[in-house]
């Protein structure tokens, strides 16, 4: 039975910690260097080193869309996706709405903004009227224009779709993320003939959006959509960060391909020899072949660097007993509702 | 309501025919089952009697023609099997009350064919609904006794009292110490499980809608779970699964259902009502579908039409 | 914290809001590296040095701010309640253009609120009874059946069925062989479809297996139609997917990573 002294800061101790057993502490390594790519570039950018990005034709669409509202005198309709709460992915939508918005104030379009969680619906409007207060129009501001609909899904696709058709929405964004619904807003809005533009965070329902609407933002542009609109340092260098991530992704993949290979060669290598070598014995054979495998869990491969551990059988974790604790353990805890 | 060619409403009416037509009728279809059904079930049927399951039921009456189907085949086995399980939610408000009906409605059917009715507390506990998916599915991950811990449930008595004094949970320190976690979604819940759960040695099943198929193959390819439903074809090969078993000869010695990624011979349960929604649906997914080719094909011989007589005028 | 949040003066609220995030995103950012204890459990043992203290604390801590989250949410429901109530009632008091449909709305929303909560009530102080019996229901039961069961999830799944009209009408319009691109598309698109038709591959598959025969065989096997759609989704849906979802994730990690450094402006 092995005893150790937990909390050791070596990476052979089985003591090190529960999660580095759960995802390879290489899994936590490789986020780390995502986060340290992210940072380093934000500061690259900072220090006003100009850094170049793509065109994204999704992105220009949006003028476009704008355009065609105005000349039209008809509302442009936003929806920021099904967040809830309010995430990452939702702070990312309100931030292109805001672009929109930006636009619409500016050649005093009306707006309209469907929120699916109460959270949202909160931020949306606190940002949409900070929008038209830096436009110096904050008189132009609508507070019914940004709207709690509901946070039941078919409710929320049920009134968004009676708001497409009531008020006859020259332009729609779809932005952020968006479940099976994505279809019943892109087909809505496509038959009174609006211009759409979408993007939703979830794979499956992309090639909905792009079977019904005229410009879709796909994976990651969604999040460089707020880079390439507003050229910001910060967003521009998290953008060139995510490149750097992506490259140092597919390098890994790259040598876990070659490494799996190189051990597959040797592995049908030895496996040869050792029945070569067992001159038809078959207990010899049984014996180099688990030899062989005894050899290989020593060898080095580089997917072996994300695969996840089971701590020893025999360990044992010396603690001392907490008497004192036990009672309230069960009770102690947050609950659900019923 | 043009669509180029044939009408909108035309189109729509054409579904509506095809899609309830094959409702009336009792069609056989045969079909091989798909690797993750073939897993799941295997999965499923490995379990023994007295082991808990904890069970995330995400999905509502919406996806019910799918999720509610998958539900009661899950169910029937389950129960068939004596596993407990603990039930909880975290996509809707309404996924818990789905939930119960449905439990309801299989342990009509487990009584109806002589089998011992589930009662809650003593085989299953409700542990209820949490706001906040990610959240309360981390705080499961992490610590099962505290994220449940204040969660209570009527006993057999009527008196409300902590779910870890059920016979259900008394042993679960851990999520690990459940022999199974089954998320039954319609929603992003999965993601969250592969997120939070996947890493523990603990083995995940989902039960997924036929819309996100695609994206559960991705963890299904990569080992993160060990086998999933997907829609109303997943329901299908599960009853007859259940049915005929897997890799199973008949009278005739011929194999019913077969399949290469499980090569095991796994019993079902001959003899039982085991064929549900998904054997009745099934027939109605073909000719859905066959419309869709036809329109799809259609569509493009307009098109190319269209273009040859654009290029001779 | 909030009623605190709201007297302080407006230009300390953004930092006390980005410590609040900072803090309670580190605690996570944390427990996610910090070395967690073993086969730990804390009604039993006590934590064994500071490592595994810091550990502990840690993990206390994430169901802490877990649960904070949680309140928070189903709190900000009565904002989104405040905002129905608002734009409804206005157009209700001034009888604007379909002012009916808001009645019907705000009507609706209460008699589920009511009806919910009163069987509820009805539920929790009658413990012994089976209420999955219908026999056992009361007006109220009745009521609240009518309203979830009857209502609610019958108009969500007709939403939802609403979907099947709208794919078919999608794939009609869009499903054309414009160019290289789309008819490869379309008909791999096809193949998959075929492929989920269990009466169609059975027949596809079998002929394949009569024509498969003699040294041919290990070859033409691979045109059965399971086969071929197993490797679409194996070796193009899936690898497609899981880069789509990775730059999405790296996406959705540069994001928090900003909002959490308090680099994130929203809107501006």
């Amino acid at each position: 039975m092995q005893h150790v002294k937990p909390g050791w800061w070596s990476i052979d101790s089985p003591g090190l910690g529960q999660q580095y057993w759960d995802t390879g502490w290489f899994a936590l390594f490789f986020t780390f260097i995502f986060m340290a790519f992210i940072v380093v570039n934000i500061k690259r950018a900072q220090g006003s080193k100009e850094l170049f990005i793509r065109r994204i034709p999704g992105l220009n669409a949006i003028d476009e869309a704008v355009g065609r509202a105005t000349e039209m005198g008809k509302p442009i309709l936003m929806v920021p996706g099904l967040s809830d709460p309010v995430n990452a992915i939702a702070v990312q939508a309100i931030n292109i709405c805001a672009y929109v918005t930006k636009t619409a104030a500016k050649f005093s379009n009306p707006i309209l903004m469907c929120a699916y969680s109460a959270s949202m619906y909160t931020l949306a409007q606190e940002v949409i009227r900070d929008v038209y207060q830096q436009e110096g129009v904050p008189e132009r501001f609508d507070p019914d224009s940004v709207r709690f609909i509901s946070d039941r899904q078919f409710a929320f696709a049920a009134g968004v779709s009676g708001i497409i058709h009531r008020e006859q929405t020259a332009a729609a964004f779809f932005l952020g993320e968006f479940y099976a619904e994505s279809l019943i807003f892109a087909e809505t809005a496509n038959s009174i003939g609006a211009i759409q533009v979408a993007s939703s965070t979830e794979a499956t329902q992309t090639p909905f959006f792009i079977a019904a609407c005229d410009y879709v933002l796909i994976g990651d542009e969604f999040y460089a959509a707020s880079a390439y609109l507003t050229r910001e340092p910060v967003l521009v260098g998290s953008l060139i960060g995510q490149d750097w991530s992506k490259v140092f992704a597919i390098t890994c993949i790259l040598c876990g391909a070659v490494s799996q290979s190189m051990f597959s060669c040797s592995h049908a290598r030895g496996v040869e020899a050792a029945v070569q070598a067992s001159s038809g014995n078959a207990d010899a054979k049984k014996k180099n072949l688990a030899d062989l495998k005894e050899s290989e869990t020593h060898s080095f491969v580089f997917s072996k660097l994300f695969k996840t551990n089971d701590p020893p059988e025999d360990l044992k974790i010396d603690r001392q007993p907490n008497a004192a604790a036990a009672p309230a353990a069960a009770t102690n805890a947050p609950g659900g509702s019923n | 309501m043009k669509t180029k060619g044939i009408p909108k409403y035309i189109v729509y009416l054409l579904l509506v025919i095809c899609a309830s037509i094959p409702l009336f009728f009792t069609i056989p279809v045969p079909g091989k089952p798909f690797d993750s059904s073939a897993d799941t079930f295997k999965t499923l049927m490995a379990l023994q009697p007295g082991d808990t399951v904890l069970l995330a039921s995400d999905w509502t009456g919406s996806t019910r023609g799918e999720s509610k189907a998958q539900m009661i085949s899950v169910m029937r086995l389950l129960m068939r099997k004596q596993v407990k399980f603990a039930l909880w939610s975290t996509a809707d408000p309404q996924s818990p009350r789905c939930a119960q009906d449905t439990i309801s409605e299989v342990n009509e059917m487990i009584k109806k064919e002589g089998g011992k009715p589930y009662v809650r507390w003593d085989d299953w506990v409700q542990c209820g609904f949490y706001p906040s998916s990610d959240v309360a599915i981390n705080n499961v991950a992490t610590d099962v006794r505290k994220a449940f811990g204040g969660k209570r449930d009527t006993d057999t008595a009527g008196k409300l009292r902590p779910v870890f004094e059920s016979p259900v949970l008394e042993k679960i320190q851990k999520i690990e110490d459940f022999k199974l976690v089954i998320d039954m979604t319609a929603s992003k819940t999965s993601d969250y499980h592969v997120q939070f759960i996947s890493g523990k040695k603990v083995p995940l099943l989902f039960s997924v809608t036929g819309v996100m198929v695609p994206e559960t193959n991705v963890y299904y390819n990569s080992g993160q779970i060990v086998g999933y439903l997907g829609g109303l074809k997943g329901v299908f090969d599960m009853e007859k699964m259940m049915e005929y078993g897997l890799n199973v000869p008949d009278k005739d010695g011929k194999i019913q259902v077969a399949s290469e990624k499980v090569p095991d011979k796994i019993e079902g349960f001959p003899g039982k009502d085991n064929i549900g929604n998904g054997t009745k649906y099934y027939p109605t997914l073909h000719s859905a579908l066959l419309l869709m080719i036809v329109l799809v094909v259609i569509g493009n011989v307009e098109m190319f039409k269209a273009n040859k007589a654009a290029k001779k005028s | 914290m909030v009623f605190l949040l709201s007297k302080a003066p407006t230009q300390a609220r953004k930092p006390i809001v980005w410590i609040l995030t900072f803090v309670s995103g580190g605690v996570f950012v944390l427990f996610k590296y910090w070395p967690q204890p073993i086969n730990f459990d804390k009604a039993k043992n006590l934590p064994n040095g500071p490592i595994e203290s810091v550990g502990s604390l840690l993990n206390d801590l994430t169901s802490v701010f877990g649960t904070i989250s949680q309140v928070l949410t189903a709190f900000m429901l009565g904002l989104g309640i405040f905002s129905i109530l608002r734009i409804h009632g206005t157009r209700i008091a001034k009888q604007q253009k379909d002012w009916f449909f808001s009645v019907v709305l705000l009507v609706t929303m209460f008699s589920m609120v009511v009806f919910g909560y009163w069987d509820f009530h009805i539920r929790a102080a009658n413990r012994t009874i089976d209420y999955d019996n219908a026999a056992n229901w009361g007006f109220v039961n009745m009521g609240r059946d009518f309203l979830f069961e009857g209502l609610l999830q019958q108009m969500d799944a007709a939403m939802f069925s609403i979907i099947a009209f709208f794919i078919l009408s999608a794939a009609y319009r869009a499903f054309r062989a414009r160019s290289v691109e789309a008819t490869i598309m379309l008909g791999t698109a096809l193949l998959v479809i075929i492929s989920l038709m269990g009466a169609v591959a059975s027949g596809w598959d079998s002929a394949v297996d009569r024509i498969a025969t003699g040294s041919n065989h290990d070859l033409l096997v691979n045109l059965k139609i399971s086969e071929i759609a197993n490797w679409i989704t194996k070796t193009l849906q899936t690898p497609a997917i899981t880069g789509i979802k990775f730059g999405i994730g790296l996406g959705t990690l540069s994001m928090a990573l900003r909002i959490w450094l308090g680099l994130e402006r929203g809107g501006k």
